[in-house]
Parts: C-alpha cells; sequence; structure tokens
C-alpha cells in the first residue's frame, strides 16, 4: 500500500507515476479557453480520467473562436493546441448541449465526480441611459460575433453609417476600430463573410469618434492594441489628450502612444479617428436611428453626430444565464481557488470577472486544475489504507 | 557519449509548451527532461546537458512572463556556464515591432555568461497562422543530429 501512495503522490508532483489507483470522471461546462486549458493540465494530471466538455455552442472555444478579432491571427491559432485535446488525447466535445437548460447541472454532478464551471460571462453590459435601445446602437459582443460568423447570430436591421461612435475604451473597443478601418476585401481576406465585410468595410470615407469615460491615465487599452493601429497610415488621428495632466510614467507611455499616431497622419485623410478621453456618455438621441450622442466631462457637454455606435464598455452575467454565479457562492465556496462545492468547481471569466486576456485564463486553469488536484488526492489519500 | 537533453520552455498562451513537448518527443536516442522555465533554477545547469530554450515573445519585444524569473535570477546570480552548450528558438510574430525578440533576451544572457550556442536559431511566426510544433520539431531534429 505504502508503494501504492507514493505513485499517487508522485504522479501528482509531476513524475512518471505507474499505478493509478482511481481517476476521476471530469466534466467541464464551457469549451472557451479556460476550459480547454484546463482539460489540458487535468489531463496531465489525470492521463486516464474521462474528461468530457461540455458547450451549448455547436463548435469549441468560445470567445477564442467568436470574440478575438480575425485578424488576431497568431491568438487565433491557439485554438490548434485545444483541437489536440479532442483529436489525439481523448477528451471528449459534446457541442450544442447547454447545461442548466437541455441538462441539469445536478444531472452533471450526479454522472461525474467532478464538474467545472467555465461559461464565461458573454452579455454585453449596457449603459443604462437614454436613447441605447434606437436603431444604428450595437453592442460589441454581437458585432464581434457577426464579424466571426457565429452559427446564431445575425445581422437583421444592422446598417453602418459613415460616422461612427465607439463607446468605450478598452481592447475590444481597440479591435472595433481597428476592424472598422480594414476595407471589406482586407477583412474578407480574414474569413469575414461577404455581408458583414461589406456592412462594415464599404464605406469611402469614415469618422470615427473614441469615447472614453476615463482620462488617459486610467484608459483600459494594452498599449500594444495601440501600436497596431500604426499601421494605418492614410488615416487622420486626433485626440483631446491634456498633455499638462500627465505626471506618471504608465500615463505618459499611455498618450505616448496615442500622440504617435496624432502625429504620424496626414493633415487630410478621408478616414478620421478622434480619441475622447475623460467624457461620460450622458444620452444618445435621434428619432428612430441614433442621430447623435451627448458626452460630459466635469461641467462641460459636448454633443457629436452620429449614425452608428458601437459600445464596448466590458461583459457581464446574462439575466437568462442558465447557471448563475449567485446560485453557488452561498455554501463553504472559496472562490480564491475555484471551489464551489464538493466536486464543483470553476475557472475563467465565470470566477473572475470579464477582465483578462487568454494567457490570463490560462494561468487561472493551472491555479484551478491545482486546487482540483490537490483536493482529490487529499481525500483519496484518506481512502488508501497506509500501514 | 551523446549529451542528455534538458528542454527548457518559456511561454505566455502555452505555445512553447506545446511544442516543447513534440520536440521530446523525437529525440529517442537519449534521456530527455522538459521544464518550464519558471520550474528551473540558475543553479541547475550541468555540462553533462544540451539545453534547448524555446521561448516566445510578449509585451513589446519582452519575455513570456514564465521566463522572467529564471531570466532575472541567472542575471543576478552570474553562473560561469562556459562548460554549457546550448540551441535556441524563439516564437514571435513578425506583426509585432520587435519580432521574436523574447528569446533574443536569453541568448544575450546566456552568451554573455559564457555558453556556447550551437546549430542554427530557430525561428517561428505566429503570423502564419500555424503552431511552432512542426517547424520546431524539423529544426530540433537538425540540432540533435549535429550534437
Ligand atoms: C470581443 C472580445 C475579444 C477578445 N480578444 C482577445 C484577444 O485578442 N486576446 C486575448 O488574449 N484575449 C481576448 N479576449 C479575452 C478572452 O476572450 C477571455 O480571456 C477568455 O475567452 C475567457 O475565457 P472563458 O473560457 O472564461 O470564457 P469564454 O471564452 O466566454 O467561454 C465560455 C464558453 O462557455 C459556453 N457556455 C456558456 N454557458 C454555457 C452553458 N450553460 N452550458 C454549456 N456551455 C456554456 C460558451 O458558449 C463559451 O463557449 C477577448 C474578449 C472579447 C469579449
Ligand atoms: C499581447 C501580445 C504581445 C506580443 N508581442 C510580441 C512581440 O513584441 N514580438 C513578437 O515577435 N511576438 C509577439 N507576440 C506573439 C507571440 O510571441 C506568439 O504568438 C507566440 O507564438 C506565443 O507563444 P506562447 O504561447 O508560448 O507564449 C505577442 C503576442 C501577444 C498576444
Amino acid at each position: 500500500m505504502r508503494l501504492a501512495r507514493a505513485n499517487i503522490l508522485s504522479r501528482f508532483w509531476g513524475n512518471l507515476g505507474v499505478i493509478t489507483l482511481s481517476s476521476p470522471s471530469i466534466a467541464i461546462v464551457g469549451s472557451g479557453p479556460s476550459g480547454c486549458y484546463l482539460a489540458q493540465y487535468l489531463r496531465k494530471a489525470f492521463p486516464d480520467s474521462r474528461i468530457s466538455i461540455f458547450e451549448r455552442d455547436p463548435v469549441p472555444y468560445g470567445l477564442l473562436r467568436f470574440g478575438v478579432a480575425p485578424d488576431h491571427i497568431g491568438t487565433k491559432a491557439i485554438a490548434q493546441q485545444f483541437e489536440r485535446l479532442f483529436k489525439r488525447d481523448g477528451v471528449e466535445f459534446i457541442g450544442n448541449m447547454e447545461i442548466g437548460k437541455d441538462k441539469s447541472l445536478r444531472e452533471l454532478r450526479n454522472e461525474f465526480d467532478i464538474v467545472v464551471i467555465a461559461t464565461g460571462l458573454n452579455e454585453d453590459r449596457s449603459l443604462g441611459i437614454s436613447g441605447e435601445y434606437l436603431e444604428g446602437i450595437y453592442s460589441a459582443g454581437r458585432i464581434t460575433r457577426l464579424l466571426n460568423s457565429h452559427p446564431n447570430e445575425n445581422s437583421e436591421g444592422i446598417l453602418v453609417g459613415s460616422n461612427i461612435a465607439i463607446i468605450g475604451q478598452g481592447n475590444v473597443a481597440i479591435d472595433l476600430l481597428r476592424l472598422s478601418l480594414l476595407d471589406s476585401e482586407e477583412l474578407r481576406s480574414f474569413g469575414v463573410t461577404r455581408k458583414i465585410s461589406d456592412l462594415m468595410g464599404k464605406q469611402d470615407s469614415k469618422t470615427i469618434s473614441v469615447i472614453g469615460r476615463s482620462p488617459i491615465e486610467k484608459a483600459k487599452f494594452d498599449i500594444t492594441m495601440i501600436k497596431e493601429i500604426s499601421k494605418f497610415s492614410n488615416v487622420k488621428f486626433t485626440s483631446d489628450i491634456d498633455y499638462t495632466k500627465i505626471i506618471d510614467e504608465d500615463s505618459k507611455q499611455r498618450s505616448e502612444a496615442i500622440n504617435f499616431l496624432v502625429t504620424h497622419s496626414p493633415t487630410n485623410a478621408k478616414r478620421i479617428v478622434n480619441f475622447y478621453f475623460g467624457w461620460s456618455t450622458l444620452s444618445f438621441f435621434g428619432s428612430n436611428r441614433v442621430a447623435g450622442v451627448d458626452l460630459v466631462s466635469k461641467q462641460k457637454k459636448m454633443r457629436i453626430s452620429v449614425d452608428t455606435v458601437y459600445t464596448a464598455i466590458g461583459f457581464q452575467e446574462a439575466k437568462s444565464a442558465s447557471i448563475k454565479k449567485s446560485e453557488h457562492t452561498s455554501g463553504k465556496f472559496d472562490l480564491d481557488r475555484g471551489f464551489l462545492d464538493d466536486g464543483l468547481y470553476c475557472v475563467g471569466w465565470f470566477r473572475r470577472g470579464p477582465v483578462g486576456t487568454i494567457p490570463v485564463s490560462r494561468a487561472d486553469a493551472k491555479h484551478v486544475s491545482d486546487a482540483i488536484c490537490s483536493d482529490y488526492y487529499s481525500k483519496m489519500q484518506g481512502k488508501v489504507e497506509i500501514r | 557519449m551523446s549529451k542528455n537533453v534538458v528542454i527548457l520552455f518559456g511561454t505566455e498562451s502555452g505555445n512553447a509548451e506545446f511544442a516543447a513537448e513534440d520536440m521530446a518527443a523525437v529525440i529517442t536516442d537519449r534521456k530527455v527532461q522538459v521544464f518550464d522555465m519558471s520550474d528551473f533554477s540558475s543553479e541547475n545547469f550541468e555540462s553533462t546537458n544540451l539545453y534547448i530554450l524555446i521561448c516566445s515573445t510578449h509585451g513589446e519585444g519582452d519575455l513570456p512572463s514564465g521566463a522572467v524569473p529564471l531570466y532575472e535570477s541567472m542575471k543576478s546570480l552570474k553562473p560561469d556556464l562556459s562548460d554549457i552548450e546550448y540551441a535556441i528558438f524563439g516564437l514571435g510574430d513578425s506583426s509585432y515591432e520587435n519580432y521574436s525578440r523574447g528569446s533574443e533576451h536569453f541568448d544575450a544572457l546566456l552568451t554573455s555568461l559564457g555558453a556556447s550556442r550551437i546549430g542554427e536559431y530557430g525561428r517561428h511566426d505566429a503570423q502564419t497562422g500555424t503552431l511552432p510544433n512542426e517547424c520546431a520539431v524539423t529544426w530540433t531534429q537538425e540540432i540533435i543530429a549535429q550534437s
């Protein structure tokens, strides 16, 4: 028995163990980056376990497939790591299966020793201001799903004009800016359908206002995202950054990245991008379709005429979500470890909230995988008789 | 006698680790070990091993976070690596300004600590839409044949 125990432990510590006592069966709900990275780690920890991933979409990879911008080819390639899970490593993919709707979480917990929720947070946050439901206002989630050909998203009613406001300055907002600067042919070269690439890329001239609530020092974009925009040579960039207020190193870098765009752009161009920092969106106006947006910064008010708006102010749990976090955070849960209940864990955006890149989801998956293994082995240790 | 191989990977989104596993799998004529750079200490280098480093680039030409602790500790402890041989493979994306710079930080440091590089400098460009596995495996076979 001593030998068997040593082997369980050695497997846990990553050496080549030989004897497998028992392997827990594992269900992962959601096949986004965090679910798939978790499956990679758990497969290494439990080579003989049954591991199944349940996904409500027909195809795997969540936001890696349906959120990440189609021109981020390097990031999209990560999916090829995950393909091996299903092709070679014996992880089962069950698509078109929404847990909490097509099959209950309780049923799943009866069937599997360990269940992990990796369902993300998929609903666009709304601004909650007047005029928000005017025609011509579209959420980033919907637009990025369309750009990535999500089977359940449709372009009905979408009409993109030539005077666009993007509300938000996180990485998703900058994705939308960059994609709005590609013409329809370029969009198509990244796999965007003809219909969507024509909708977004046919306009000859364009004015895009990128409006953020935060001042430049707190703007949410990564600097690399701004540097990427500098590849557009025939776009005129402007910004309202107050350079006298730039003090710390990080905001200096941010404002320099924007300033680089501004100073290197031509004086005249058919396409114009205006960055507005520190402006809250008060309301949209228009009769049927949006005609403009009212903004406020400190005491000042400003009105910008637009015919199209993309809102990109983050994500949240959908009111209609089939699995809700609040239903699992009342007992002996410990979110820091991803522990919700005996045999029930969570990972990724569902666990941490809707922030963080794919590498962050990988680190998260490692962390939760370690917690799952350590709980499992302490439970098993109790069961192994040591003489 | 040919040296044993130690593969060290430095990764952010897992590509370098994924490729390292395939590289290890094609080295069949000698002992191979694979380590995440974050689990490897600068005192662990041994002259009986050939070190193969595979490392990506993040931020603006920076090291991936998993590679930083090893890099920093080598830089401050300055181990004498004059009897160490290594080969290096860099991951990057040519759409970024500082293409493939991450691994180059290691290459420069290893050289400055006296280690000698063997073989071609391997590279993979994520702008191709592929993962590095295939070209890293071919490159590994060439390195192994030479060493
Ligand atoms: C528009 C956009 C662009 C982004 N671009 C990048 C980028 O370029 N680089 C980067 O590093 N990060 C990017 N991110 C962040 C990245 O997408 C997240 O870090 C990551 O996807 C989070 O992974 P997750 O697995 O927790 O969630 P998700 O990717 O959302 O995966 C959750 C999965 O669970 C499924 N699901 C939900 N409910 C159920 C249910 N009840 N039953 C079964 N399945 C269910 C969903 O369909 C989905 O497939 C982007 C995010 C967005 C929104
Ligand atoms: C945010 C980010 C920044 C990057 N910066 C660079 C860079 O400056 N230079 C480069 O050559 N590649 C860069 N890359 C590309 C990665 O090095 C490449 O995708 C690699 O295959 C990732 O490997 P990994 O998964 O092992 O980390 C960057 C990728 C991302 C997502």
